[in-house]
């Protein structure tokens, strides 16, 4: 079987030429306390391997988790080069395959890759480091103390000699790998960390290079497309494959669980005997469900409201979300060759290791009968942290008996996802001599899936002082799967309290930025605020018509907050300047962050101004962009991104410059009308 | 099934397919050409965009039969090693987040700057409103854009 890899071609075929005197030196977590070898693995707590350096100089670091577009492969890179002093134009980057024995936990969410592999990664550069300083040392009979390390060499000033890494390999790779925690640089030593770095994988992206899941050549292989329910939760009660077997280019049609997979020799020929299928469905109980009765289920689910102190000014407001669909530019596809023992994937999952698992566990292979390649992600936003993708293509490869690429089109990608809940919100508050005396918010969420689970008026999460506050999150039951999509909950609650404590600020009769700093308890947060104002000028003369509008967010172990101007045009919200200041702690590379941040405010504007996903007769009714459109070139602002470097370790940065955006937007709307919108995505003629 | 021979980046290809078959498919199932992106089928996202005779083109609409004797350029016929200058500036400007969309945005920014050497940021905006990037790195291919406009005067 001929494979192109995952992986960059060129890095493919560098590893698989590197000779036996390599260097791979196992790295082990933090915490480890004996020095590891190969056979201690199972004394450990997660045996990894992160780092390889070849004779020729190149290093190679190991990508454990999945890069989506938010630049881990880059920032990895980075964080092993530091602690190594590699040579940054030797180093490459290479996606591991899934293995959490090897590499430990996998799934990448939760903005947590950096925060969770930051110290991992700097021991696993550190340790390579010692042990090619042992290896000169020992070359040269001085003391390891005496050398240095710069650029990929190592030094020994006192005799006027250096050795580049590559040459040291074959020695290194004799010593022992050092055990325990290995000392690490000071900030202040830095040279690769905090420089603004390109993505490794720019050239082959902008040559049409770069390798994704549906680009995997695999002999022998057939382009697959599966026909799946019309509604949630229907049953499939017959199918005929006549027609479908007919189209030219049709090579089979197999029954798979989720539907009826068609397998040609190309995507068209699979889209087209799909379309001459005829399915008949067993809607079920979804039968007759649509957006407006589940509004209204949502709505009568919000009960009682904490009580407000006797006295106070009493401000309540109810908030409507929408679902929301993922929309990767990548739609959903993996590659799979299920053998009578093995399977092979190629899959774009932000959880390869629990695609191994799934995949294991539907063919009834053990997990070392399942190797998942990692590729590079279209998109991820928690869409491909669920891979029942991934499985739906082991099935069709399975039934079918030969190796297939699995494609959603663009209207199965929509509508199967596992979307971003619908919400209904309602909340309350009181002031009391200008200051909240009271704060009640109330979430229900629809959703089946990931991401339920409620709280008895639990900590609101706000950043704010507020006696007494309470946020009551309650699941009301849908067919419609949810999951994890950019921020998650934030998404919609962080929105709610950001726009809420801005009426509070109104009735108490302060000025939104200034009742803020007032009630904030975290001084990062309060810098990082008062820095976005003074950036955009909060309080200045804004163009007739123009509003400013204030948020933060706290969370993912990073601060953020935004000030949008915009104004109503024709009916039409219009985001003009987005002012972003952003507090990561440590930022690891400020080109990815900035990235990150524009594109939040992006998929911010989209979200709040443009998309919603409905349903109608159970199924979903958007199918492409043309109904369902996200934030295009004309409807991105003028966006300023600061970052400020707070201290401590590198917190989260795909989520954190979501969550504050979209109220920013709304509060702006309001400065600009004096229209508090409430429904999303806000349609100004529904605002009252 | 007809045959049909078009020319791809410089190259006579011949490849047998239905007529209405989207040059797309026949770019990238047949030729091996996967540079050009699925996104949507419908031509609402501008990732498969191909140069066609120099217009950025929707190849998932564009039927093989359509083609006849026009030139087609994908992304990988731009330039030999990424040293087209819409390349150049897109590496220097770090746009890429995932990159899916990439390959597109270069093939419409590549029409643009050859139709308009000196294009204004509307015109920029609007020769780019077909092209989606999920990612949201317009910021970035804007600027990208303005500096190879720059570095072809
Ligand atoms: S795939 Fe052609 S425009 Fe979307
Ligand atoms: S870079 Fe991801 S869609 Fe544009």
């Amino acid at each position: 079987m001929s494979i192109s890899a995952p992986f960059d071609r060129r890095t493919f075929l560098k590893v698989v030429g590197a000779g036996s005197a390599s260097l791979v030196l196992g790295c082990y977590s933090a915490d480890a306390k004996t020095p590891p070898t190969e056979e201690a693995k199972g004394e450990r707590l997660e045996p990894n391997a992160f780092v390889k350096i070849d004779p020729d100089g190149t290093v190679t670091v190991m990508i454990s988790r999945s890069d989506m577009g938010q630049g881990i492969r880059t920032s990895f890179a980075m964080i092993v080069a530091e602690e190594l002093d590699a040579d940054w134009d030797l180093v490459k980057a290479e996606n591991a395959e899934a293995n959490p024995n090897k590499y430990g936990r996998q799934g990448t969410g939760g903005s947590g890759s950096t925060r969770g592999m930051f110290t991992t990664l700097q021991q696993a550069g550190a340790a390579a480091r010692d042990m090619l300083v042992a290896s000169a040392a020992q070359k040269w009979g001085v003391e390891p103390s005496s050398c240095r390390t710069e650029k990929g060499k190592v030094y020994h000033d006192g005799s006027n000699r250096s050795v580049g890494y590559g040459e040291l390999t074959s020695t290194a790779s004799q010593l022992p790998v050092p055990g325990g925690e290995l000392k690490l640089k000071q900030k202040s030593e830095y040279k690769i960390i905090g420089q603004a770095t390109n993505r490794v994988d720019n050239h082959d992206i902008v040559t049409g290079a770069k390798v994704f899941a549906q680009d995997v050549e695999i002999e022998g292989s057939g382009y697959a497309v599966v026909s799946r329910a019309p509604a949630f939760g229907a049953r499939l009660t017959s199918y005929d494959d006549k027609a479908a077997r007919a189209v030219a280019g049709v090579e089979d049609v197999v029954q798979v669980p989720t539907g009826v997979a068609v397998i040609a020799a190309n995507t068209w020929a699979a889209i087209k005997g799909r379309d001459a299928l005829v399915m008949n469905w067993d809607i079920g109980d979804a039968a007759g469900l649509d957006t407006a009765k589940l509004r209204s289920q949502l709505k009568a689910a919000v009960g009682e409201h904490k009580q407000m102190p006797a006295g106070a000014k009493v401000v309540s407001a109810e908030f409507e979300f929408p679902y929301l669909a993922h929309y990767t530019m990548e739609p959903c596809n993996a590659a799979a060759d299920v053998k009578a023992d093995s399977c092979e994937i190629w899959a774009p999952s932000q959880s390869p290791d629990s695609a191994q698992g799934m995949a294991a566990r539907a063919l009834g292979f053990s997990n070392d009968q399942v190797k998942v390649n990692l590729t590079l992600l279209g998109g991820g936003f928690g869409r491909k942290s669920n891979n029942d993708f991934v499985v739906d293509a082991v099935q069709v490869s399975k039934a079918a008996k030969r190796p297939v690429k699995m494609i959603y089109t663009r209207e199965d990608d929509m509508q199967h996802d596992h979307y971003r809940h619908m919400t209904h919100q309602s909340i309350k508050g009181a002031v009391k001599d200008g200051a909240p005396v009271g704060w009640s918010h109330i979430a229900i969420k629809a959703g089946r899936g990931r991401g339920r689970g409620g709280s008895d008026f639990g900590n609101p999460a706000i950043p704010y002082a507020i006696p007494g506050a309470g946020l009551l999150k309650k699941d009301s039951d849908s067919p419609v799967p949810t999951g994890y999509w950019r921020s998650v909950d934030h998404s919609f609650i962080n929105v709610v309290n950001e726009m809420f404590i801005d009426e509070l600020a109104v009735a108490a009769g302060a000025d939104p930025y200034e009742f803020r700093m007032g009630l904030i308890r975290n001084e990062k947060l309060k810098t990082v605020l008062r820095t976005c104002a003074e950036k955009a000028g909060w309080g200045r003369k804004v163009t007739v018509g123009h509003g400013l509008g204030i948020a933060c967010f706290e969370g993912y172990g990073s601060y953020a907050a935004h000030v949008v101007e915009a104004s109503v045009e024709d009916g039409e919200v219009k985001v003009h300047r987005i002012t972003c200041v952003v507090d990561p702690g440590l930022a690891i590379n400020p080109s990815g962050i900035q990235a990150q941040m524009e594109g939040s405010c992006c998929d911010a504007i989209a979200a709040t101004l443009k998309a919603e996903i409905t349903l109608e007769n159970g199924g979903v009714v958007q199918g492409n962009p043309f109904d369902y459109d996200w934030a295009r070139m004309d409807d991105n602002p003028e966006i300023d991104v600061t970052i400020l470097e707070g201290g401590g370790s590198p917190g989260g940065m795909g989520e954190t410059g979501y969550p504050s955006v979209p109220p920013a937007i709304a509060n702006a709307v309001f400065a600009a009308t004096g229209k508090r919108p409430r429904k999303f995505p806000i349609r100004m003629d529904e605002v009252e | 099934m007809p045959t049909y021979t078009i020319n791809v980046n410089g190259n006579n290809r011949t490849v047998d397919a239905p007529s209405d078959m989207p040059l797309l498919w026949v770019l990238r199932d047949q030729l091996k050409l996967t540079g050009a992106k699925y996104g949507c089928g419908v031509g609402g996202c501008g990732c498969c965009s191909v140069l066609v005779d120099g217009d950025s083109t929707r190849s998932c609409l564009m039927e093989i039969s359509e083609i006849g004797d026009s030139k087609v350029v994908t992304i990988e016929g731009l330039s030999a090693n990424g040293d087209h200058p819409v390349q150049k500036a897109w590496l220097e400007n770090d746009v890429p987040q995932c990159g899916y969309c990439q390959a597109g945005q270069i093939i419409s920014a590549t029409a643009l700057l050859d139709a308009n050497p000196k294009p204004s940021d509307d015109e920029i905006r609007e020769a780019m409103a077909g092209n989606l990037c999920r990612c949201g790195a317009y910021g970035r291919i804007h600027k990208a854009i303005k500096s190879a406009a720059e570095a072809t005067k």
